[in-house]
C-alpha cells in the first residue's frame, strides 16, 4: 500500500514540479513586464544634445525631430514669428530644452510621450489653441513601412463627420474645428487619435493592431472584431509563423496558441503534421481539423504544403463548437481559417524574401559501435544457447559442439566478430546512422508584388522552396504561384478572384509504397557496424551483411544507404485551388455574395526498385526489378451563396447571415504495378511485362444551409446564434441530414458605466457558449456493404472473385460533438497586457467507431455510431506588448493548456478496446483513449532463488524481468496489467518574447509538453529488448544485466534464441512506455533592419537581415527518434512508427527587402 | 417589404438553380459493387464462389499458416531459427505458444472470412436461376465442402469454436455467442460434406474446383479423425471405387509444377506465379526453405534430420519430395521455387490426394481387421517409391508401418501433427522425440489444442481460453 502511495505521490510531485517551473517562468516574464511599466516614459528618459546658433525656431524643432523620436505639432506661422534663436544643451530632457527655447515667448507646450503639442498662452496664462474657427486639414496616412494606406477613415471625434483616404493614402478634410481631435481608423490597424490644435497638415503612421482585444478575427463567412466574439478563437499572425523554417505552416503553428497541439508526424519534408485541437474527440473517423483558406474549405487530409507559409497573413483557429458550428458537419475537430495576404490599394510594392540554412538530426539515439556490438551479440547468443539447457551447455562450447547439442543457427557465435572481441584495432566500424543522416540544405525564396489603382488591386507572389531531408535520398522542391485580385466594378458590385497554384516534387523515404520490408531508416538499427557502406572502389557494398550473416542467421539486412540511393520513390504534385466571388450591395445594410471555389489536385507517384540491390533476407540477384505508379486526381468544387445583413439602430447592432452551400468532391486513383523486368535499363513501369491494376474512384457531396445572427447592445451585451443543416452523401439513406446549432453570450463588463476605465484593468469580458458540430470523415461509401475483388486462379488461369468486405449500416450518421466554453478576457494597462482564458468541455457522441466485432461474423470490425468521449480542460493565453525598457521595446506571450480525456461509452456490452502492438493499448470506459497498458517491471531476476520465491510468469529465466503482482494473488497473469498514461499530454505550454532595440530585433519561444508517453517500436522491439538480432543502443548496452560482464545492470539479459514468456509478455510494460515530455527551444531569432539613404536611393524602402534557429535545444528524457511520431489511429496513438526521422534542428539566415 | 420581396426572390432563384443538388446526396460506389445489388444473377454468384476459393489462398490459410500448423509442432519438422518473425513459428515448434501469437489470430480470422463468404453464397444461391441446374448444385456443393474444410481445421486446432452457418446481417448479433462443442461442429461438418457429396459432380468444370471425390475424401478423414472407422471406410472406398484417381507411376510427376491438377490430386488450393501482377502466388516455399538458401528464406518448416534419415537410399522420394542443402540441412521440394520473386511461388498447395486416401484406407482396413487389404494398400505406395513390400504382418506392426509410410509419403503436407493428435500419440511421440534430440521440452494434454487468439477474447469475453494458456 505504501509503495502504491509513494508511486502516486512521486508521479504527482513530478507534475507539480513542472507546474512550478512554468509558474516561475510566467512570473519572471510578468516581473519584466512590470518593471518596464514603472520605467519612465520616452520624454523623461531621452537626453538631448543640441548646439544651434542663430537658427529659426522651426529648424531647431526639426533638428530635435531628426535626432530623436519626438514629433512636434504646431502652427508654423506662429513659430516662425518667433524669429531666430540660439541654443546649446547637453544631456537635457525635452522639457528642459523647450523651457529654454520658449522662455519669454507666449508659446506653451504639452508632451504626450513622443508627441509635443505647442500652444499659445493667452494673457491670463490660460492655455488655448493657437488658432480658432474651422480649418481644412490635409495629410497622408501610411503604415509602419511607409506604404500609403487607402480607405482609412478619418473622423472628428465625438461627431459623425468623417472622410476616407484616397488610393495614395491622402485625405483632405474641410471645416474641421481647430480644437477638434481626429480619429484615424482602419481594419487591422490600431486606431489613432490626433488633436488638430490648429495644424493644417497632419500626417499619420498607423501601427498594426497588436495581438489583443482590438484585432479583427476571421469567424467563418466573415470577420469580426475580437471583442465581439463570444467563442474561443485564437489568432496567429504572419510574423510569428515566419520564425519557424518549414515548408508547412502547420509546423510553424506549434506552441503559438493554447489548445492546439501540432505533432510533427511527417516523415519527409513537405509532409503534414497531425493537428489536434482540444484533444482527440474521435476514435475512428478522421481527426483532421477543417482547413479553410480564404473561405474555401480544403479537401480533408489534403496536403497543407501547397500553401506557402509566406503568403499567409494570419491564421484563426475556431476551437469551441459555438465558433465552429458555422461549418457544421465538418467542424468537430476544430476549424483553421487561413487568410492569405491581401491585395492592397496604392503604389506598387515589391517584397523579396530569401532564406537559406541547414538542418540536422536532433535525436539522441546512439547505437553501440562494432566492438561493443561484438560483445553484445556474443552475450545474447551465448545465453540463448545456454539457457535452453544449462545443465548440458556452456558458453565456452564452440559452434561445432553447439550444433551437435542441437543449437539453432542463432545460438551460434558470429564467427566474423572474433577479431572485434580480441580488440584488434582498425576494423570496419560503420555508424549507419551517420551514413543515413546528413546535414541538409534548406532554401526558401519568396517574391511578392502588391498594388492597385482606383478600383482594382492585386497581389501576386512567386515562391520557391527547396529542402533536403536530414535523411539521405529524400528531398522536397516546391514552386508556388499566388494571384489575388479585387475590383470594385461599380458602387454596388465588387468582384474578386484568387488562385493558389503549386507544383512540387518529393523524393521520399519509406512510405506505404515501399516494398522493402522496412524503410532505410528502419534498416539502420539492424545494419551491423561490421560491414562497410562502400567497397574500396567507391561502389556500394551490396548484400555484404546478408553474406556475412547467413551462416549464423544474424540480421540479413541490405545496405540501407544503397537501398535509399539506388531506388526511386518520387511524388509529383500539382494543385490549383481558389475561388471567385461577386458581392452585390443591395442596400446600405444588405449584401449578397456568391462564390465559386475549386480545388484541383493531381499527383503522380513513381516507384522503382532495381534488381542490382537486394533487400532484407534477399541477396542481390534473387529479386527481379519492380515498379509501380500511382495516379491520383481529385476535383472539388463548392458554391456558396450568402446574404449578409448589417444594421445599427441606436444602440442595437444586428448582423445576420443566411447562406446555402453545395460541395462535391471526386477522386480518381489508379495504381499500376509492374514486374517481369528484363533488366534495369527502364526505371519505370514501362520496363515490366506483367502488370496489375487497381483503380478506385469515389464521389461525395454535401449540401448545407447556414444561418447566423449576431446581436450587440451598446457594445456591452452580445448574443450570437448560428444554425447549420448539412446533408452528406456519405451517410446512410435514413440519416443523411444533421442539424448543428450554437448559441453564445458575451458581456463586456468594462463598457459598463460603473466600470472605472482608468484602473489597471481597462478591459473585461465574460463569455459563454454552447454549440454542436459534426464529423463526417469516413469513407465515401461507408454506410453501404461493398463487394470487393479477391481473385483466384483455376489451373493457372485467372478467375476473378468478389466478396462482401464490409457490413451495411443504413443508419450510419454524423458523429456529433457538443461542447460548451466559458471564457474570460482581461486587458490591462491600456491593453498592453492581455489575458484570455477558457474552460472547455466537449463531448462527442455517436462516435463513428470501428467496433471490434466477434470474428465469427466474417468481419473483424464494423463501423457504427457508438460511444461517447469527453474532453475537458483550461486554456490560458497571456501576452504583453510594447513595453519599453529604455530603447528596448518588449513583448511577450505565454500559453498553457490542460487536457483531460475520458471515454464515457463504447459499444453495447463493450467496456474496453485493447489493440496495438503487443496489445499494449487499452481504451476503457472511464479511462482515457489509448492508455498504454501492460505489466509493471520492478527489476531483473539475478538468481533462480529469486524467481522461485516470487510470483513470476511461467518460463521466467534469470536475467528476465520481475513483474509486479498487482492483484496480490501470488501469480502473474494478464490481470496484473495496468495503465501507464497516454500519448495525449496532461498539459502543454509555451512562452516566448520579442525585443526590439534600435534596428535590432530579437525573439525566442519555447514549447513544452508534459505527461506524454510514447511506445516506440525502436525501443520495444529493437534496441532495448536484448534479443541480439538488432543493434543495441548505448543506453541498453550500458545497463543490461549480465552476470559476468555487467552484474549491476537493471535491464534484461541479452538473450537471442530463447524468448521466455516473460520477455515476450513484458514487451508491453512500463519499461517501454517511455516518458516523452519535452521542453524545446522552438525558435530563436535575431534580426537587423537596415535603414540607410544609400538603400533608399536604390529604391529599397526597407530591408532586414535575420538569423533564425529552430529546435536548437530540447530538454527531454525520451530516448527514441521522434517523440511526436504517433500512429494515425487514435486507439493506438503513441504507438510510434519505427524510427521516424527526428525533428530537425534548423539554422537559417535570411534577407527581406521591400522595394 | 421590398427587402423581403428581394430576399425571397433571390432564394427562390437559388433553390431552383440547385434543386437537382439534393439528388446528388445519394451516391453509389463507382469502382466497387454494392452488396444490395450484387448476387443477383449467375455471373455474380460465380464471382462470389471464386471469392470463397480466394479466401483459401491467403497466407493466413493455405498460403502459409495452415500447412505450418500441421507440421511445425510435430516430429516431422523443426523451426530453424525459432526467434524469426517474432518467434511465432518457434512457439509452435517448442510448445511455448501464447494467445497473442499472430498465427492463431490470422487462421481464426481468415477461416471465418471464408466461412462467411460461403454462407453468403449458400444463403443467396437458391433464389438465383442458373442456365444449368447441375452447375448451381455443384456450386452449392463446393461451398459446403469449403465450409466443412475450414471448420475441420478449426476444431482440430482449437476444439470448440463458435459455429455460424448463416449470412451475417448485423455483426453485433454475435456478441454473446459462446464456443460450440466439438461434437456439434463435427455434426455440421458431416452434414455439409454429405450434402456436398450429393451436390458435387465427379469431374470438375474447371481444374481446381472441389468435386465429389474431394468431399468424400474429406468426409473419410473427418470420420477417421473421430475414430468412426466403418463410416470412414465407406467414403474412402467410394473414392477408390470411382476410379477417377490413381497413384501416378512416377513420384516426380506428383508435385511437378508442369503437371498440376493431375489424377492423384483430389483437392488443392491453386496458386500461379506471374499472374495478376504477381498476386496469385504463394510464399510458402521461401518461408519453408533453410534461411540463406533462397530469397526471403526463413527456415520455418524444415524436415528434421531424423525424418530425413528414415528414407532409405532406394527410396525414390528422397531427392524428389525432399533433399538436403550443401551443408546437409534437409528441406522440402514439393513446392517449386520462384527464383526471381520469392513471394510469388506457382505451386498449388495439395490439401487432399490419392496417396493419402490409400494410406487412410489402409489404416481403416487394418483397424477393421482387414490387415491383408491394408498391407496391399500400403505396398502400392511403397512400390511406387521403389521400395520392397512391407515386412510388417501383425495388425500392430502394420499400423506402425502405415504411420511411418504416411510420414514418408505425405511429408510436409500438413498432416503429421493432426495424425499424432487423432491417434492419441502426440504426447508420447513428441516427448520421446524431444528427449532423443536433447531438447529440454516436455508437452502435456493442454498442448494438443492451441490458444484461442487474445483478440477474440478481448472482443467478447464469453469466448473462453483453452486450458493451460
Amino acid at each position: 500500500m505504501k509503495k502504491v502511495m509513494n508511486y502516486a505521490f512521486s508521479r504527482y510531485w513530478k507534475k507539480l514540479k513542472a507546474l512550478f517551473l512554468i509558474m516561475r517562468l510566467i512570473s519572471l516574464l510578468l516581473l519584466v513586464g512590470t518593471l518596464t511599466v514603472s520605467a519612465r516614459s520616452y520624454s523623461q528618459q531621452t537626453k538631448l544634445d543640441l548646439r544651434l546658433q542663430d537658427s529659426k525656431v522651426g529648424d531647431i524643432l526639426l533638428s530635435i525631430e531628426n535626432s530623436s523620436r519626438f514629433i512636434f505639432i504646431y502652427d508654423a506661422d506662429v513659430i516662425n514669428s518667433l524669429g531666430k534663436k540660439s541654443i546649446e544643451v547637453k544631456g537635457q530632457t525635452i522639457d528642459q530644452v523647450l523651457d529654454q527655447l520658449f522662455a519669454g515667448t507666449n508659446v506653451a507646450y504639452r508632451i504626450d510621450d513622443r508627441q509635443v503639442f505647442l500652444y499659445q498662452k493667452d494673457a491670463l496664462g490660460k492655455v488655448s489653441p493657437i488658432m480658432q474657427g474651422e480649418i481644412t486639414v490635409k495629410g497622408s496616412v501610411t503604415d509602419a513601412s511607409g506604404a500609403p494606406l487607402p480607405g482609412v477613415t478619418v473622423a472628428i471625434k465625438g461627431t459623425s463627420k468623417g472622410t476616407i483616404t484616397d488610393t495614395d493614402g491622402n485625405y483632405s478634410f474641410n471645416n474641421v474645428p481647430a480644437d477638434a481631435t481626429l480619429v484615424f481608423s482602419f481594419v487591422g490597424m490600431a486606431t489613432q487619435e490626433v488633436p488638430v490644435v490648429g495644424k493644417t497638415t497632419i500626417n499619420v503612421v498607423l501601427a498594426e493592431s497588436t495581438v489583443g482585444i482590438g484585432e479583427v478575427v476571421a469567424i467563418g463567412y466573415g470577420t469580426d472584431s475580437k471583442v465581439r466574439v463570444n467563442g474561443a478563437v485564437s489568432k496567429i499572425k504572419s510574423e510569428s509563423l515566419a520564425s519557424y523554417a518549414s515548408s508547412n505552416f502547420d509546423q510553424a503553428m506549434t506552441g503559438k496558441i493554447s489548445g492546439v497541439i501540432v505533432n510533427q508526424t511527417g516523415r519527409n519534408p513537405g509532409d503534414d503534421s497531425q493537428i489536434v485541437i482540444r484533444g482527440m474527440g474521435t476514435l475512428t473517423a478522421g481527426t483532421n481539423p477543417l482547413i479553410v483558406v480564404d473561405g474555401l474549405p480544403l479537401s480533408e487530409g489534403s496536403s497543407l504544403s501547397s500553401i506557402d507559409t509566406k503568403d499567409i497573413e494570419s491564421i484563426d483557429i475556431l476551437k469551441d463548437a459555438a465558433s465552429a458550428a458555422i461549418f457544421g458537419s465538418r467542424a468537430a475537430n476544430g476549424v483553421i481559417l487561413v487568410t492569405t495576404k491581401k491585395a492592397k490599394h496604392g503604389k506598387l510594392q515589391v517584397n523579396l524574401d530569401v532564406q537559406s540554412g541547414v538542418q540536422e538530426r536532433s535525436d539522441k539515439v546512439k547505437l553501440v559501435d562494432a566492438y561493443d556490438a561484438a560483445i553484445w551479440f556474443k552475450e545474447a547468443r551465448d545465453w540463448g544457447y545456454v539457457s535452453k539447457d544449462p545443465a548440458n551447455r556452456s558458453a565456452a562450447d564452440d559452434n561445432a559442439t553447439r550444433l551437435a547439442k542441437g543449437a539453432s543457427k542463432r545460438e551460434l557465435n558470429l564467427t566474423y566478430t572474433q577479431p572485434y572481441l580480441d580488440g584488434k584495432p582498425g576494423l570496419t566500424n560503420t555508424d549507419w546512422y551517420d551514413a543515413i543522416y546528413r546535414v541538409a540544405n534548406y532554401n526558401d525564396y519568396h517574391l511578392s508584388v502588391n498594388g492597385g489603382g482606383d478600383k482594382t488591386n492585386f497581389y501576386a507572389s512567386l515562391g520557391y522552396h527547396n529542402q533536403q531531408s536530414i535523411v539521405i535520398g529524400s528531398d522536397y522542391e516546391r514552386f508556388t504561384l499566388n494571384m489575388k485580385m479585387d475590383s470594385q466594378l461599380s458602387n454596388r458590385i465588387k468582384f474578386g478572384i484568387n488562385t493558389n497554384t503549386s507544383y512540387s516534387v518529393k523524393n521520399m523515404v519509406g512510405d506505404g509504397n515501399w516494398k522493402f520490408p522496412a524503410n532505410p531508416v528502419d534498416v539502420g538499427y539492424i545494419a551491423y557496424p561490421f560491414f562497410p557502406v562502400y567497397n574500396d572502389d567507391g561502389s556500394f557494398a551490396v548484400s555484404k551483411q546478408i553474406e556475412g550473416n547467413t551462416p549464423q542467421d544474424g540480421a540479413l539486412a541490405e545496405n540501407p544507404v544503397a537501398m535509399m540511393l539506388m531506388s526511386k520513390n518520387r511524388q509529383y504534385n500539382f494543385r490549383v485551388f481558389g475561388n471567385a466571388y461577386a458581392e452585390l450591395k443591395l442596400t446600405d445594410y444588405l449584401k449578397f455574395k456568391t462564390s465559386v471555389g475549386g480545388d484541383f489536385r493531381s499527383s503522380f507517384l513513381d516507384y522503382f526498385q532495381p534488381s542490382n540491390i537486394g533487400q532484407y533476407r534477399t541477396h542481390v540477384g534473387s529479386l527481379e526489378a519492380h515498379s509501380n505508379e500511382n495516379n491520383i486526381r481529385a476535383e472539388d468544387y463548392i458554391i456558396d451563396n450568402t446574404l449578409n445583413f448589417n444594421k445599427k439602430i441606436g444602440k442595437h447592432t444586428i448582423n445576420g447571415l443566411l447562406g446555402y452551400s453545395y460541395e462535391q468532391q471526386t477522386d480518381i486513383n489508379s495504381l499500376l504495378s509492374a514486374t517481369g523486368f528484363v533488366d534495369n535499363s527502364i526505371d519505370n513501369v514501362a520496363g515490366g511485362s506483367n502488370f496489375a491494376f487497381d483503380g478506385n474512384r469515389y464521389k461525395w457531396t454535401q449540401i448545407s444551409y447556414i444561418g447566423r445572427v449576431k446581436y450587440n447592445y451598446d457594445e456591452r451585451y452580445l448574443i450570437d446564434a448560428t444554425i447549420r443543416r448539412d446533408g452528406s452523401s456519405r451517410f446512410g439513406k435514413n440519416s443523411k441530414w444533421g442539424i448543428f446549432p450554437s448559441f453564445s453570450l458575451g458581456w463586456i463588463v468594462s463598457n459598463e458605466s460603473f466600470f472605472a476605465k482608468d484602473k489597471f484593468v481597462n478591459y473585461l469580458k465574460l463569455r459563454g457558449s454552447w454549440g454542436s458540430t459534426g464529423n463526417n470523415q469516413i469513407g465515401a461509401y461507408s454506410s453501404q456493404a461493398l463487394v470487393s475483388g479477391d481473385d483466384y486462379v483455376l489451373g493457372g488461369t485467372l478467375a476473378p472473385g468478389l466478396a462482401s468486405t464490409s457490413s451495411p449500416n443504413a443508419n450510419l450518421s454524423w458523429e456529433t460533438n457538443k461542447s460548451y466554453n466559458i471564457g474570460l478576457d482581461l486587458g490591462m494597462l491600456k491593453s498592453k497586457l492581455n489575458l484570455s482564458s477558457n474552460y472547455y468541455n466537449s463531448t462527442t457522441s455517436d462516435l463513428l467507431l470501428n467496433v471490434p466485432v466477434p470474428q465469427q461474423s466474417g468481419y473483424s470490425i464494423s463501423l457504427q455510431n457508438i460511444g461517447k468521449v469527453r474532453n475537458t480542460g483550461f486554456e490560458f493565453e497571456f501576452s504583453g506588448q510594447n513595453f519599453k525598457l529604455g530603447e528596448v521595446s518588449l513583448s511577450f506571450n505565454t500559453n498553457l493548456t490542460t487536457m483531460k480525456n475520458e471515454v464515457l461509452e463504447l459499444g453495447p456490452g463493450q467496456d474496453q478496446i485493447i489493440t496495438g502492438s503487443n496489445n499494449a493499448f487499452r481504451t476503457k470506459v472511464g479511462g482515457p483513449i489509448a492508455e498504454m497498458y501492460g505489466y509493471e517491471i520492478t527489476g531483473v531476476y539475478k538468481t533462480q532463488d529469486e524467481i522461485d520465491n516470487s510470483p513470476h510468469l511461467d518460463g521466467t529465466l534469470t536475467g528476465d524481468y520481475m513483474v509486479k503482482d498487482l492483484n496480490n494473488d501470488g501469480k502473474i497473469t494478464p490481470d496484473d496489467r495496468k495503465g501507464f498514461g497516454t500519448y495525449a499530454p496532461d498539459f502543454t505550454y509555451a512562452f516566448g518574447a520579442n525585443l526590439n532595440y534600435k534596428n535590432f530585433d530579437f525573439g525566442f519561444s519555447f514549447v513544452g509538453i508534459e505527461g506524454r508517453k510514447v511506445y516506440e517500436k525502436l525501443i520495444y522491439l529493437f534496441t532495448e529488448v536484448g534479443e541480439g538480432f538488432s543493434m543495441a543502443d548505448q543506453y541498453y548496452f550500458d545497463h543490461r544485466y549480465h552476470p559476468v560482464d555487467n552484474p549491476d545492470g537493471f535491464l534484461g539479459q541479452p538473450n537471442l534464441g530463447n524468448f521466455s514468456n516473460n520477455r515476450k509478455n513484458t514487451r508491453a510494460s512500463n519499461l517501454f512506455f517511455q516518458n516523452a515530455d519535452y521542453l524545446r527551444l522552438q525558435n530563436i531569432q535575431l534580426g537587423y533592419t537596415i535603414k540607410s539613404n544609400t538603400l533608399q536611393n536604390l529604391g529599397i524602402a526597407k530591408s532586414r537581415i535575420y538569423v533564425t534557429a529552430n529546435n536548437l535545444i530540447t530538454f527531454s528524457k525520451y530516448r527514441g527518434m521522434n517523440p511526436e511520431a504517433s500512429a494515425d489511429d487514435p486507439l493506438k496513438q503513441g504507438d510510434a512508427r519505427n524510427t521516424w526521422p527526428s525533428i530537425p534542428k534548423t539554422i537559417t539566415a535570411g534577407v527581406n527587402v521591400t522595394f | 417589404m421590398k427587402l423581403i420581396y428581394k430576399l425571397s426572390l433571390i432564394f427562390t432563384v437559388l433553390a431552383c438553380f440547385f434543386s437537382s443538388c439534393e439528388d446528388q446526396l445519394t451516391q453509389y460506389p463507382i469502382t466497387k459493387r454494392v452488396a444490395d445489388n450484387f448476387y443477383s444473377n449467375e455471373t455474380d454468384i460465380e464471382s462470389a464462389v471464386m471469392g470463397v476459393y480466394a479466401a483459401l489462398q491467403s497466407n493466413n490459410l493455405y498460403g502459409l499458416y495452415v500447412p505450418a500448423i500441421g507440421e511445425v509442432p510435430s516430429d516431422n519438422s523443426w523451426e530453424e531459427v525459432p526467434a524469426n518473425d517474432g518467434g511465432i513459428f518457434g512457439q509452435l515448434d517448442e510448445f511455448t505458444s501464447i494467445p497473442i501469437n499472430g498465427i492463431f489470430g490470422r487462421i481464426w480470422q481468415q477461416s471465418y472470412i471464408g466461412i462467411q463468404r460461403a454462407n453468403v453464397v449458400l444463403n443467396r444461391i437458391d433464389a438465383i436461376s442458373f442456365t444449368d441446374d447441375a452447375v448451381k448444385k455443384a456450386r452449392k456443393g463446393e461451398m459446403q465442402f469449403i465450409r466443412a474444410l475450414l471448420y475441420f481445421n478449426m476444431v482440430r486446432i482449437w476444439g470448440d469454436v463458435p459455429l455460424v452457418t448463416k449470412e451475417t446481417t448485423n455483426p453485433n448479433d454475435f456478441f454473446g455467442q459462446t464456443r460450440t462443442p466439438v461434437a456439434d461442429v463435427y455434426a455440421q461438418i458431416e452434414k455439409d460434406l454429405t450434402d456436398a457429396i450429393a451436390n458435387l459432380p465427379e469431374a470438375p468444370s474447371d481444374p481446381g474446383r472441389a468435386v465429389k471425390g474431394s468431399a468424400q475424401t474429406l468426409l473419410g478423414k473427418v470420420y477417421l479423425t473421430q475414430g468412426k472407422y466403418s463410416d470412414a471406410k465407406t467414403q474412402l472406398q467410394a473414392v477408390v471405387n470411382s476410379s477417377l484417381y490413381k497413384l501416378l507411376p512416377n513420384v516426380s510427376d506428383v508435385f511437378s509444377i508442369d503437371n498440376e491438377n493431375n489424377e492423384e490430386i483430389i483437392f488443392s488450393v491453386q496458386f500461379a506465379s506471374g499472374v495478376n501482377g504477381s498476386s496469385e502466388g504463394s510464399n510458402a516455399f521461401s518461408q519453408f526453405s533453410p534461411s540463406g538458401t533462397v530469397a526471403s528464406a526463413k527456415g520455418h518448416d524444415l524436415p528434421t534430420h531424423e525424418l530425413y534419415n528414415l528414407y532409405s537410399d532406394q527410396d525414390l522420394r528422397k531427392g524428389v519430395y525432399l533433399d538436403v542443402t550443401d551443408i546437409g540441412t534437409p528441406y522440402l521440394k514439393k513446392l517449386t521455387p520462384n527464383l526471381t520473386n520469392s513471394s510469388d511461388g506457382g505451386s498449388d498447395w495439395v490439401v487432399l490426394r490419392y496417396a493419402d486416401v490409400v494410406l487412410m484406407l489402409a489404416e481403416v482396413d487394418n483397424q477393421l481387421n482387414n490387415t491383408s487389404t491394408a498391407i496391399d494398400l500400403l505396398n502400392s505406395i511403397r512400390t511406387r517409391a521403389g521400395l520392397q513390400n512391407t515386412t510388417a504382418a501383425s495388425k500392430d506392426d502394420v499400423d506402425k508401418a502405415i504411420q511411418l509410410e504416411r510420414r514418408l509419403e505425405l511429408v510436409g503436407e500438413g498432416h503429421r501433427w493432426f495424425d499424432l493428435v487423432r491417434r492419441g500419440e502426440a504426447i508420447s511421440t513428441m516427448n520421446a522425440y524431444f528427449n532423443s534430440t536433447g531438447k529440454n521440452i516436455t508437452i502435456d494434454q493442454h498442448d494438443l489444442l492451441f490458444p484461442v487468439p487474445q483478440t477474440v477474447i478481448d472482443t467478447d469475453p464469453v469466448i473462453t481460453q483453452n486450458t493451460g494458456y
